[in-house]
């Protein structure tokens, strides 16, 4: 569920969770609080007329029944009502009016059970037992009052349009509730935005540095924030980092043009002595010593200076139209003797590859994965070129079906002076830095260099350069 | 052919000298710029192998300033291969630069070019009637027989021959064959003349009274 590890995810779900909480607290106490209320009000009215209703069916009755303030005094009720007739005309009459009904239970006289014409049927009894109470029933909401038991006064009505009017109260709440929730969680979602904007940004330059590009720098929009403040300090430890790679590879580039001079002393000695003449067998090969090591040591040279421009990105590149298939024909006439020697087959598969590059050194790429797969290839075996155009990508392969490099060395095979086999003789002549400088050159072209290898099948180097 | 090495590194400067001597060109030295510079107005080098990092005054300088005065041909040796550095030099007036390590046979190799550029002669060859001088392998053949010189003889014949048409004196002759540390007398030109007439012919090398030697 990557949704809930995103930080923005996290705050915003936690943050409606509270809201709603809130939201729906306020809202049921609102709407217990009006149900309540306006349940009292009704209470009490039917209560009242439950009183007012007692003292009408009994013999001693008071003054004509007045209900609620809005009492109709001009209800005619006979005094004392006796008769069953005139007490339940009396009791339709003011039934009637407010939409009570009431019904009269007495022990003693008849008729025993008496109620108004728009009562309901089959009022059931209320218990005796208690002198008087408020009862639901269905929809129909009953006060009664017995001072005696089996002298029963109960006034009743319909609650039907309360309880709706509750309800719809109830939807509204609800309704609010969503949009205010609706609302606010938008209002949540800018300010998460805009809080975690300087993160966004952090982490865009943070990767562009990952990628090598150590000139970025995070665009700080407010330095007294807690982010702002965070931004300067790897803003500062980007700094840091850039120099610190600027000057490895200003001390490398120093490095090897102090060793220009010397080997140049060395190699002009030895180049006068050879030329010369008049030395033994034995002076002339130590001189050849000598000149070799001299050359390997100019190659060094050359290829860490290489190396220090492309780290430091001041290698200039040329921009132009390279058909990869057309390079590896001419990277194989350079390799040729030395694959002539080794009685190795090159065979070759070329699709057109175009990509925009530099072709000298796109060329240095090409030759040094041929001169590679043919050095470590086995006598007398196979070293395959295939190029080819894929998903906007220009492909060169190169594979040799030599001993393979062992898995544990595979992640390592473009560390600068990494060899495979640390013990290996005939790495004359070889400056270990060949695949670190294709590597360097691949990066400067924004492509990509992979090696494959199964020990002992042999190894496969394929690069992938962007068309564009 | 007198060639000056300015290099400040005494084991390089050795090294170039002797591998240039052993070519045949007389060969001043200079260890910094300040010599170098007052070296290269005072005589007519036929080339300068100039090192950009020079103490005192630095190659470029040295350049600047003799440029003033003199259009000998420089080559100059750098330690830096940016483009940069070489349009620098090309642009500040060298005629030519060698990156630092360089090989022995290169540098002698872009000299000659370099010389013959100077002489305005582009072909390494030189045929005059019959005679034919490789100024590289720096062999003479006279009717396509090889002619045994040695090394004075031609050099006074690959200058004169360089320069031909020209009236060569004795004075160029001597200055452009023979360095600081020679001491040969100068009428051992004579001898070599002497001989080179009896190798190549009598006619070959004319003498003008008075003014110097010319090969027509």
């Amino acid at each position: 569920m990557k949704v809930f590890r995103s930080i923005r995810w996290r705050l915003q779900l936690w943050y409606g969770a509270l809201f709603a909480a809130v939201l729906v607290g306020l809202g049921v106490t609102a709407y217990e609080v009006e149900a309540v209320s306006r349940m009292g009000r009704i209470d009490a009215e039917l209560e009242r007329g439950a009183f007012v209703l007692n003292g009408v069916a009994r013999r001693r009755g008071p003054p004509p029944p007045r209900k609620g303030s809005t009492g109709s005094p001009e209800t005619p009720t006979p005094r004392p009502v006796r008769s069953t007739q005139a007490l339940a005309e009396a009791l339709t009459a003011a039934d009637e009016a407010r939409g009570f009904y009431y019904a009269v239970w007495r022990k003693n006289e008849e008729p025993r059970f008496t109620a108004s014409a728009g009562a309901p049927p089959d009022i059931p009894k209320p218990s005796e037992s208690e002198p008087q109470g408020v009862r639901q029933r269905g929809r129909f909401r009953e006060a009664f009052l017995a001072p005696n038991p089996g002298d029963i006064a109960l006034v009743g009505r319909s609650i039907e349009l309360e309880t709706a009017e509750v309800l719809r109260l109830g939807w509204l709440l609800a309704g609010g509730g969503v949009s205010l929730l609706a609302i606010a969680m938008a209002i949540g979602w800018w300010l998460v935005t805009r809080a975690l904007r300087p993160i966004q940004d952090i982490s865009v330059a943070a990767a562009k540095i990952a990628t090598g590009d150590l000139a970025q720098r995070i665009n700080v929009r407010d330095g007294e924030s807690e982010l702002g403040a965070l931004a300067g300090v790897l803003n500062s430890t980007f700094a840091r980092l850039e120099a610190s790679f600027a000057q490895q590879a200003r001390f490398t580039g120093d490095a090897a043009h102090e060793l220009r001079t010397p080997v140049t002393v060395v190699l002009t000695h030895v180049q006068n002595a050879l030329a010369e003449g008049g030395l033994s067998e034995e002076q002339r090969e130590a001189f050849e010593a000598c000149l070799r090591a001299a050359q390997r040591m100019r190659r060094m040279i050359e290829s860490l200076l290489q190396l220090a421009r492309l780290d430091a990105g001041q290698e200039a590149m040329r921009h132009e139209t390279v058909d990869l298939a057309a390079l590896v024909v001419d990277c194989r006439e350079l390799v040729g003797t030395m694959a002539a020697v080794k009685r190795i087959t090159l065979t070759t598969e070329l699709a057109p590859a175009e990509c925009r590059g530099d072709a000298d050194r796109l060329g240095q790429i090409v030759t040094n994965l041929l001169g590679n797969a043919i050095h470590h290839g086995r006598e007398g075996g196979e070293v395959r070129v295939t190029t080819r155009s894929e998903d906007g990508a220009a492909v060169v392969i190169v594979a040799d079906n030599g001993p393979g490099i062992p898995r544990e060395h595979l992640g390592h095979i473009f560390e600068r002076f990494y060899r495979v086999d640390k013990a290996r003789t005939g790495t004359a002549g070889r400056t270990g830095l060949g695949r670190a400088i294709s590597k360097a050159i691949v990066d400067a072209h924004g492509g990509v260099i992979a090696v494959e290898s199964v020990a002992g099948e042999g190894a496969t180097f394929t690069v992938r350069l962007p068309r564009g | 052919m007198r060639l000056l090495v300015v290099e400040d590194e005494p084991d390089l400067l050795a090294g170039v000298a002797r591998a240039l001597r052993k070519q045949g060109y007389a060969v001043d030295t200079a260890l910094d710029g300040e010599e170098g510079l007052h070296k290269a107005q005072t005589t007519d080098y036929d080339a300068i192998v100039l090192d950009v990092m020079l103490p005192r005054l630095d190659g470029w300088e040295v350049l600047e300033q003799l440029r003033v005065s003199k259009e000998t041909p420089v080559l100059m040796l750098t330690a830096r291969d940016a483009t940069a550095d070489r349009v620098r030099g090309l642009d500040a007036g060298a005629d030519d630069y060698l990156v630092k390590p360089f090989d022995v046979a290169e540098l002698q190799a872009r000299l000659r070019a370099l010389i013959r550029r100077g002489a305005r002669r582009a072909r390494a060859a030189l045929e005059i009637a019959e005679v034919l001088i490789d100024t590289v392998a720096r062999t003479v053949r006279r009717s396509g027989e090889p002619v045994t010189l040695t090394a004075r003889e031609y050099a006074v014949l690959e200058y004169l021959a360089m320069h031909r048409g020209e009236v060569v004196t004795r004075t160029a002759l001597y200055e452009h064959l023979f360095d600081d540390s020679d001491d040969t007398l100068s009428n051992l030109i004579d001898v070599h003349i002497f001989n080179l007439r009896k190798k190549l012919g009598a006619d070959f090398i004319v003498t003008r009274r008075g003014h110097g030697y010319c090969i027509e």
